[in-house]
């Protein structure tokens, strides 16, 4: 095996070099064949996406893969590579494994847990199937990547909490209300982050949505995205006890939802819970609700600081998620290498039991005189200073897996005792 | 006698297991997985069954149902508690209920362990209609331990998220919902077998003592509990106003549920569990 992997990602190279490096879908498959036309490339993928672009092969043993992929990447780009080079990352062998296994659990992503990457890798994994460049290890390498991105997400809680603003207000609604279903969400002023929560509101169950907005026609334009009613902007308090969550973004300079008919809310909601999410600034709903039983709100800062928590601990559960990346690379790289060296093994155990029969086989006159016990000790000599001798070479073939001197460990042995080749 | 033997080795092997249990609960709340690990709910699964046979040996030896000794009342109750534990976990899967309900468990478990065998089979103790008033107190206990321990729950998830600054427990803990359904459906529960049992209870301590039995301590606690828990019984934790004080009763209640039955089992002569007899017929 001798993998070699060249890649940028949104650290090591600004957008317009990523962009001027990436490989469209449609010319997946093209460039793909491409890459293994080159010299002693065996197997080929190529993941390219907005944030990175990566290019991963498995070569010959004798050949340097990393000239084939500095070549592939001029001649399809159209470029000297020279100009780009301070942008690539190369891995080699383990490294190389572990990078992948680091992209697929998105612990190299722009936000950590994020979720995009594996299905990214998925599809490139399929395309370069597709294309007939994956049928080798670098096959099983990328197919226990997506295992081990499978397994990050399900034993870790990378992935969970929500790091940006309108997924804190549905995972804060979410510990309020515990299901969505069925949940009445009022949509005051429009905004990009106020429907994006309202958005995500929406697959998380809700139901009704009622969208007011100061010009009315926007406020019907929503209302017919979201499937739900619009409300005059100015009969909003009649309406409001018939929302569970409230997100509020109008930026008007007093305070649309005051203390005083929250508590009126809230006795006729018979103190059903409400949540306010106040993103307008300056801020629509008076914060001292928040005071009240069975009243929750957050302004936008709030959620800035649920965010900022969530990212800590997504950095905690990043510490583990490594861990289990590590331990996963060091299976692989030890079930790779006793793969590999099986069959010197084999070889060499079957060499020296062919030499040993040979010397019985030429010394049976000799022996003829001893009876069978005395033969059979015989026989147990020889095979007793076969498997002392072979010791030594085969712990050191089996332990050493994965470091960089281990395939040349392997030659010298296969040399020394003229096995295979 | 060897019988006796085989009982409390089940039964520490028992809270043994529960113990363990307990220990392998915390790393899935510090590292704030979404399950309980395997191995915990094992450990637990293990000593419930060990516990199971530990009662089987118990009543096997005896001859009947063996609940009128303090030993035996406290360890029928551990039962019920770890039963309930999964039955909870099942419906609702919070990793941190093994925080609040497993201490107890074990704790419990071993004050049950630790404490003598009864001296002597208490005679007067009968009938069927005394297992249907233990085996009925038992579980509305248990449901009522419950309901403290969805009334904390909720008031710890509430307390964080009016804070808005998410710290241990905001992430640990289900929504607020979840802990009001515990809290209201284990109420109804306990209230129900706690009805039960007062009434088979009173059933029986008509026919089986003479003498002012009404009077009798833990009886009178019993009916203070169950009074207490039905005026909880028309909120929920999130009505108006009455909700914090409705959480707070309801710890406090449970609290005077472990005096009624730990401290008062000392007490009482007549509802004691110790083998000492009143005026018998």
């Amino acid at each position: 095996m001798n993998l070699v992997l060249a890649g940028m990602n949104h650290r090591t190279a600004p957008v317009e070099v990523r962009e001027r490096m990436h490989v469209g879908e449609s010319c997946l498959t093209q460039a793909l064949k491409d890459l293994a036309l080159h010299d002693g490339i065996l197997e080929g993928m190529i993941v390219s996406t907005c944030n990175r672009v990566e290019v991963v092969a498995n070569a010959d043993d004798k050949d340097d893969a990393a000239t084939a992929i500095r070549q592939f990447l001029s001649g399809y780009h159209r470029c000297d590579l020279r100009d780009y080079e301070s942008y690539f990352y190369w891995h080699r062998q383990q490294d190389a494994v572990r990078h992948l296994f680091r992209v697929a659990s998105s612990l190299d992503s722009m936000i950590l847990g994020e979720p995009q990457i594996l299905g990214q890798m998925k599809q490139a994994f399929a395309a370069a199937r597709a294309a007939g460049t994956l049928n080798g290890t670098l096959q099983e390498v990328i197919h226990h990547a997506l295992a081990v991105g499978r397994r990050v997400r399900r034993e870790t809680a990378l992935g969970t909490a929500a790091v940006s603003v309108p997924y804190a207000a549905v995972e804060l609604a979410k510990k309020i209300f515990g299901h969505l279903t069925g949940k009445t969400i009022f949509v005051i002023g429009a905004g990009k982050m106020s429907e994006l929560a309202t958005k995500h509101l929406i697959s998380s169950g809700a139901a009704a949505i009622l969208v007011a907005n100061r010009t009315h026609q926007r406020a019907v334009e929503l209302a017919q995205a979201f499937r739900g009613t619009a409300i005059q902007f100015d009969q909003i308090l009649q309406y409001l006890d018939q929302a569970d969550i409230i997100i509020s973004s109008t930026g008007a300079p007093h305070f649309i939802i005051t203390k005083e008919w929250a508590g009126r809310m809230i006795a006729a909601r018979r103190n059903r819970p409400m949540f306010f999410v106040d993103i307008g600034v300056p801020r629509d709903i008076d914060p001292l609700i928040n005071e009240m039983d069975n009243a929750f709100v957050y302004d936008i800062d709030d959620l800035q600081g649920v965010v900022d928590a969530n990212i800590k601990q997504r950095e905690r559960e990043a510490a583990w998620a490594e861990q289990i990346v590590e331990q996963e690379v060091q299976r692989l790289m030890r079930h790779l290498a006793s793969r590999e060296v099986a069959p010197t093994i084999m070889a060499l155990e079957e060499k020296l039991n062919r030499i040993r029969e040979g010397e019985m086989e030429r010394f049976q006159g000799r022996l003829s005189s001893l009876n069978p016990q005395q033969r059979e000790a015989v026989e147990a000599l020889t095979r007793g200073i076969l498997n002392k001798i072979l010791h030594g070479p085969i712990t050191e073939l089996k332990s050493g897996a994965g470091s960089p001197e281990h395939g040349a460990l392997v030659q010298v042995i296969r040399k020394v005792f003229r096995v295979g080749d | 006698m060897l019988e006796v033997g085989v009982y409390t080795a089940l039964l520490w092997s028992a809270v043994a297991c529960y113990g363990l249990g307990f220990v392998l609960v915390l790393p899935s709340v510090r590292r704030r997985r979404p399950r309980l690990s395997p191995w915990s709910l094992g450990a637990l699964g293990l000593g419930l069954l060990l516990h199971a046979a530990a009662l089987a040996v118990n009543t096997a030896q005896t001859g009947r149902l063996q609940l009128t000794d303090v030993r035996s009342a406290l360890s029928l109750f551990v039962f019920t508690v770890t039963a309930a534990f999964f039955l909870v976990y099942l419906r609702y899967p919070i990793t941190s209920l093994g925080i609040f309900m497993l201490p107890f468990v074990f704790i419990l478990g071993l004050i049950s362990a630790f404490h003598p065998p009864p001296a002597l089979a208490a005679g007067s103790f009968r009938g069927g209609w005394l297992l249907v008033h233990i085996a009925s107190m038992m579980l509305g206990y248990t449901g009522l331990f419950l309901t403290s321990v969805g009334a904390i729950m909720y008031l710890i998830q509430e307390s964080e998220l009016k804070s808005k600054k998410p710290r241990a427990f905001y992430y640990r803990l289900p929504s607020l919902e979840v802990c009001d359904e515990l809290y209201y459906r284990s109420l109804v529960f306990g209230l129900v077998f706690l009805s039960l049992g007062i009434l088979t209870g009173v059933v029986w301590a008509s026919r089986t003592w003479s003498g002012p039995w009404q009077l009798d301590p833990k009886i009178v606690a019993s009916l203070v509990t169950w009074i207490l828990y039905l005026t909880l019984f028309s909120t929920r934790l999130s009505g108006a106003g009455r909700r914090r004080r409705a959480a707070y009763l309801a710890i406090f209640g449970f609290a005077a549920v472990m005096v009624t039955f730990l401290g008062i089992s000392f007490v009482s002569s007549q509802h004691g569990f110790f083998p000492k007899l009143g005026s018998n017929p």
